[in-house]
């Protein structure tokens, strides 16, 4: 995955790009508005990742140039600020996301992964742990074992690897699986996990039920 | 406290009832004074016409006079010598010394007496004496009809001043209108427009001041805007180098033991941070400025789940959500600060192994209810008072700000929420916000 990261301090762009690399992505580098304006145009990232305060020109400016030219590149702002002012202002710019510094490093990894995930095509090959999933194919193994699921097995895992590492709550299970006010209930969403989690045994995946909540789904540690 | 339509009134009726006073005093002159020299004008010719009648030559003889003149007065005519000794008439008369007018007692009743001279005698006098009962009706007639006007007057001035005093002030009433009226963040300069001129320099240091508050606000919000970045970005940058040295020397215990404390560090000086910043924004004079909108506290609570399930992940601890919708009025931000600082503290004093519930519903009566339980230690009752106290840790062994629960005591009031404090079932605390 080709990021961008737009970072003017030198210590957290160096640790950043580490850390991006280290989930392999690969990482380009501009320390200020101007220079990641150009960046934005002449090798656009599947996701730029952009500080707020920058030498030059601002986060919010380079965002606003961005949306200006029709680009629709996903954005995540980073910011040492947390004044509403700025949250709200970076939204209705169009950045996709918002980030408070300092980030706990899964968070930021997760959230950039959603948001390459939003761009890409539905044919993308998601794997996690043993797990090999294709979406286009509509095939999943586990190692080489092929992996049987039913069509609600099937929405509920992709939308868990999707939201890897994040928690996501039933209720936005629901909502994503049956969009359209089909019957499904939060009590099914339970049965449909409790069954994937008997069919992902071995996959090397942690399936972690969240009381009262949903479900995090994280490659399992290395024991 | 004084006002200005009482020292209007104080300060116009007093000189104005004075003024008054002395008018009535010279109409009642004016009124009186006529009648008192026509009175006696009648009474001079009465004398003289005896007088004149007086017959001189042997014992002189008065003529006498009616006791009763028909209107409603009595008369008494007496003549005595030049030395004033008694001659004829009434007796009761004084004798005169000489001619003119004087007032005088006579059978207990007020007479005005006339003296004039006999003609061509040595000293003979005629006196005329008169009750003066009419007269004493007149005036006080007149006296009654000047009291009653002046009483009048002054109650009619007495209103006029104070409905003056009350249209003068409309301005000053419109202003605090329009200060009411503004938005409380508002540090806008008021329009001089329209204003009487008396006020306009009152409207303009009013303005200044306005204007150094705004000055001093926008300052404020530089600094703390500034201290955030300035902190949280190496924060942020070392927090990350940490992370990277910790994985690559994973393998080496001593390395991997140091980093970990520095990282142990570094999350302490960040939470630090982000409290006297959260502290900062729960300041009442900053949350005046801030904006409340309906919220789902359900939907607050959410938003931090992440955070929360990585932190109690790290505690082992189970971390589990019992959230109804439940809507309360509140500044979003500080609402999420409350929360995360709730959950952090029970994260934070529950033992390993332990379990930490967030739950949320609205209230049959109305209101919402924010409730976080665990099942830790629990706070003794002769403490609660104390922990949300700024600094105030009870567990020194445990790294807390000892910011957090004073941060949700502010935000808490901020909102007009009860904070509450109390025993879980089987041992814990449970904190519980209810919203009004």
């Amino acid at each position: 995955m080709h990021v961008l990261l737009v970072e003017d301090d030198a210590v957290l762009a160096d640790g950043l790009s580490r850390t991006l690399q280290g989930h392999g992505m690969q990482v380009e580098l501009a320390t200020d508005g101007l220079q990641a304006d150009a960046q934005l145009q002449r090798n656009p990232p599947q996701v730029a990742v952009l500080d707020i305060g920058l030498p030059g020109i601002d986060g919010f400016e380079v965002v606003r140039r961005l949306r200006g030219r029709g680009d629709s590149t996903p954005v995540l702002l980073l910011t040492a600020r947390d004044a509403i002012e700025d949250r709200v202002r970076g939204l209705e710019l169009g950045a996709d996301d918002y980030l408070v510094k300092p980030f706990a490093t899964p968070e930021l990894v997760a959230r950039i992964r959603a948001l390459a995930r939003r761009n890409a095509p539905k044919t993308g090959i998601l794997t996690l742990g043993n797990l090999v999933f294709d979406s286009g194919a509509r095939r999943a193994r586990i190692g080489a074992q092929p992996l049987e699921l039913s069509a609600r097995e099937w929405a509920v895992l992709e939308y868990l690897l999707q939201q890897a590492g994040r928690v996501v709550s039933k209720q936005q299970i629901v909502d994503t699986i049956a969009p359209w006010g089909e019957d499904l209930t939060l009590n099914a969403v339970e049965v449909y996990v409790s069954r994937l989690r008997l069919k992902l045994d071995g996959a090397g995946l942690a399936l972690r039920t969240i009381r009262g909540f949903g479900y995090l789904l994280e490659a399992a540690p290395a024991a | 406290m004084s006002s200005i339509r009482g020292r209007l009134l104080r300060w116009l009726v007093g000189p104005i009832l004075v003024v008054n006073l002395g008018a009535a005093a010279l109409t009642y002159l004016l009124a009186w004074t006529p009648a008192q020299l026509a009175f006696d004008e009648g009474l001079r010719t009465n004398a003289a016409a005896l007088a004149s009648r007086v017959r001189v030559g042997g014992a002189p003889v008065l003529s006498t006079v009616p006791a009763d003149d028909g209107a409603g007065e009595s008369n008494w005519a007496a003549l005595h010598d030049a030395r004033g000794r008694f001659i004829a008439g009434a007796p009761q008369l004084p004798g005169a010394l000489h001619a003119g007018m004087r007032d005088a007692r006579l059978d207990g009743e007020q007479v005005r007496i006339a003296v004039a001279e006999v003609a061509g005698t040595d000293g003979l006098r005629v006196s005329v004496a008169r009750t003066v009962r009419a007269r004493q009706q007149v005036r006080s007639a007149i006296l009654r009809s000047l009291v009653l006007l002046e009483v009048l007057f002054s109650l009619a001035l007495v209103g006029l001043v104070w409905f003056s005093a009350g249209n003068g002030l409309a301005p000053l009433a419109r202003l605090r209108a329009r200060l009411d009226a503004r938005g409380s963040s508002d540090l806008a300069p008021l329009d001089d427009a329209g204003m009487p001129r008396e006020l306009v320099p009152v409207v303009d240091a009013f303005n200044a001041l306005l204007g150094r508050i705004d000055l001093g606000a926008r300052a404020q919000d530089e600094f703390r805007a500034n201290v955030a970045h300035q902190l949280r970005t190496p924060l942020a940058g070392l927090r990350l180098q940490l992370e990277w040295l910790a994985a690559r020397h994973a393998g080496d215990r001593d390395s991997a033991r140091s980093v970990a404390l520095m990282l142990q560090a570094n999350e302490r000086m960040i939470r630090q941070t982000n409290q006297l910043l959260s502290l900062e924004r729960a300041e009442p004079n900053r949350f005046a400025r801030a904006r409340l909108a309906p919220l789902d506290l359900s939907a607050l609570v959410a938003e931090s789940v992440q955070a929360f399930v990585e932190q109690a992940a790290v505690r082992h601890i189970d971390l589990g959500f019992e959230l109804a919708s439940a809507s309360v009025d509140g500044d979003r931000f500080l609402l999420r600060d409350l929360v995360d600082n709730l959950v952090d503290n029970a994260l934070r004093y529950t033992p390993p192994g332990g379990r930490v519930t967030v739950g949320c519903a609205a209230l049959p009566g109305g209101g919402s209810l924010l409730r976080v339980e665990d099942n830790g230690p629990g706070i003794p009752a002769r403490l609660r008072g104390q922990v949300f106290e700024r600094f105030v840790r009870l567990d020194v062994g445990t790294h807390g700000s000892g910011l957090g629960l004073a941060i949700v005591r502010d935000i808490a009031k901020l909102h007009g929420a009860q904070l509450a404090l109390g025993d879980a079932d089987g041992g814990g605390a449970v904190f519980t916000v209810t919203f009004p």
